[in-house]
């Protein structure tokens, strides 16, 4: 069940235990069926392993939606490169996103079993679990766990008995968005800044400390030892032929029931919003959803009866991500909520690739210009230019990030943009005026 | 279904709007009792790694690496291939010994992974959550970001700097808070969340803010007693 609301429509595998302190302890974990997938692992052979998750579907829960199996399988399926590694990103720092704090905090085992299949799958020796900075509580939960682990014999030396070797180490980092993304991370745990790298090389090839390297996101890891129980057709049982499988829906903003909830892919969005979520605040209307994160384009209240999976919400022209649903009313300052966005991009950029340390600082800064009523119509085609030169010419996507609810916003409410040009100098927007 | 309710009264300990979950307490939220038998010293090294570092307990002029931080750093290095790895924990438990990364700390850090101290610096400063001053005993961390930002963050971040009377950034006279805007925290469907050091306060209105500072005073009073 989901936290902190549960609905009849949810199918609960992940989120099965969330708000249940005794599922965070070792011996309630066993007692909830835990480590019997890691045992059942390790009687297969790693490549069966892979195959498993491979034919299941299962898709990466991290935003990019990329073939899990898949990228399992391009690690090297012999020992001449070890070690191997595999990195769990559990920066979770995309506003919107919230589902891999509850993951972490009540099911930690849960991740350090998933963890430790998709390791013994990929051969790799060192688990690093790196953790935003400000998941402390958190930390702690998983720092227990994996202690306890440690101490029963399922993490380290012999894993369950198995004769196969796998370290877990939980990593804490120091508050940086851009170690969210893979190759930034990695350079964090190298104990340098967290600036991305260009690839290729790939991780799988040169990856972390040089090595054959693996990341994934702590949802992708917390579905794989359900898969390894339940076979990979019970798993296909759920979402679409495409983006099979559940997903934790993180819900935000004006609604009466926030939350996350675990639903199959393709769930439709206003049925969500509006019956599982107990609808808008307040009696209001929608106005606008930012369905996968605030990197992700804006739709407008017209354009949401669709469903959640990632072809179809990439058809509506906008991008499922991490499934972080942003909800706003019809009093929303859209101008405003952008302008905060940016900020947040230009605060985070790492500062490496021009288009995106300059084009985020400037986006901002033309955004507070409107928003205090100073802009003109020529700062809408200076935003989508310096939006179109942000977008793919950087070596990480943040950059593109940053433009996308810029451009999507300009587009779709282009009005409220305007009307801020019309209110004299320094007269605050007065809300509701356009939708009235 | 539990109807929609503000918990500004019920939700004890602002750990987040309880939802269905009522039984629930401060303390089973926050799994407090996870951090029971995580001693300094740590226990398997996997977890050593990873102790909290923004703490209202910590001492400026302490010696760094010593007793129960010794055996901790140990089990800190021999987690990473080279000693470059280990900067970012060894960092980590500086500030949870001293509560800031001083020039001197650095240092001491790279000297202690024979890394030039400018490299320490350069990545140090990369990091928000590296304090390079003294923060007040509170740093309370507002986020303001879109989903907060949405259902009132700004207000909330104006109350906490009236009621600790200091602007933002700057530490209030009597030492006991520094209050900063943050970005997002991740916990968006907990509106406004607010961090204060090493424990999150969730779903704070304004209306919460003078019984949030009520609290940290009470708990500054009862850690200044324990000092004698």
């Amino acid at each position: 069940m989901a936290y902190p609301y549960r609905h009849d429509r949810e199918t609960r595998v992940l989120s099965a235990h969330f708000g249940d302190p005794a599922a965070r302890t070792l011996a309630g974990w066993r007692e909830r069926g835990g480590y019997e997938a890691l045992r059942s692992a390790l009687a297969m052979g790693p490549l069966d392993v892979v195959e498993v998750v491979k034919k299941s579907g299962l898709r990466g829960r991290g935003g990019a939606g990329f073939p899990t199996g898949l990228k399992w399988s391009f690690m090297p399926k012999d020992d001449a490169r070890q070690p191997h590694y595999l990195l769990i990103n559990a920066d979770e720092s995309e506003p919107g996103a919230f589902k891999d704090r509850e993951l972490c905090r009540w099911t930690p085992h849960q991740l350090i079993e998933g963890a430790l299949i998709g390791a013994y799958a990929m051969r790799a020796r060192h688990v690093y679990i790196y953790i935003r900075g400000e998941f402390f509580e958190p930390a702690q939960i998983i720092g227990r766990a994996i202690e306890d682990a440690y101490e029963a014999k399922i993490a380290g030396a012999d894993v369950l008995g198995s004769g196969v070797a796998i370290d877990v180490t939980l990593h804490l980092g120091a508050g940086a968005y851009i170690c969210g993304e893979e190759t930034g991370l990695m350079n964090s745990l190298e104990g340098r800044r967290g600036q991305p790298r260009i690839k290729p090389p790939f991780p799988a090839a040169v990856g972390a400390f040089g090595r054959p390297t693996t990341i994934n996101n702590v949802e992708t890891l917390c579905a794989v030892p359900h898969i390894i129980r339940n076979g990979a057709d019970w798993y296909r049982s759920f979402g679409t032929e495409k983006s099979p499988g559940t997903k934790l829906f993180n819900m935000s903003g004006h609604l009466v029931r926030r939350g996350n909830y675990e639903l199959p892919l393709g769930f439709n969005l206003l049925e969500l919003i509006n019956d599982v979520c107990g609808g808008i605040r307040d009696g209001r209307s929608l106005k606008a959803v930012i369905p996968g994160g605030s990197s992700v384009p804006i739709l407008a209240a017209e354009e949401c009866d669709i469903a959640l999976d990632y072809e179809s919400v990439a058809a509506a022209g906008s991008m499922l991500g991490t499934a972080s649903v942003i909800v706003m009313d019809d009093r929303t300052d859209i101008v405003k909520q952008v302008r905060r966005i940016v900020e947040f991009y230009a605060h985070e950029s790492c500062g490496q690739c021009t288009p995106c340390r300059e084009g985020t600082e400037w986006m901002a800064k033309i955004l507070r210009r409107i928003e205090r009523g100073n802009g003109s119509e020529a700062d809408l085609d200076i935003l989508l230019e310096l939006g179109r030169n942000m977008t793919g010419t950087t070596i990480c996507v943040l950059s593109d990030s940053a433009a996308a609810p810029v451009a999507s916003s300009i587009h779709k409410f282009r009005d409220e943009y305007i009307a801020r040009m019309r209110a004299p100098a320094g007269v605050p927007f007065p809300i509701g005026a356009l939708t009235g | 279904m539990a109807d929609e309710t503000r918990l500004v009264g019920g939700n004890e300990g602002w750990a987040g709007e309880r939802g269905d979950f009522a039984q629930l307490s401060e303390a089973d939220i926050r799994g407090t009792a996870c951090t029971e038998g995580r001693p300094k010293e740590g226990r398997a090294a996997g977890g050593a790694c990873a102790y909290p570092y923004q703490l209202a307990v910590r001492d400026e002029d302490a010696q760094l690496f010593e007793g129960p931080y010794a055996e901790r750093l140990a089990k800190i290095r021999s987690r990473y291939p080279d000693n470059r790895g280990a900067l970012l924990p060894v960092l980590n438990l500086a500030q949870e010994v001293r509560g800031w990364l001083s020039p001197e700390s650095m240092a001491r850090v790279a000297e202690i992974l024979d890394l030039p101290a400018t490299y320490v610096r350069g990545v140090a400063t990369f990091y928000t959550m590296y304090n390079k001053a003294p923060v007040g005993r509170f740093l309370i961390q507002v986020c303001t970001n879109v989903s907060c930002n949405l259902c009132g963050a700004d207000d909330v971040m104006e109350t906490f700097l009236e009621n600790v009377d200091a602007e933002p950034g700057e530490t209030s006279e009597d030492g006991l808070f520094t209050v900063i805007e943050a970005e997002c925290l991740g916990a968006c469907g907990f509106p406004t969340a607010v961090q204060i050091n090493d424990r999150y306060f969730e779903n704070v209105a304004p209306a919460d803010v003078p019984a949030i500072i009520d609290r940290l005073r009470g708990e500054a009073h009862v850690l200044n007693g324990s000092r004698g």
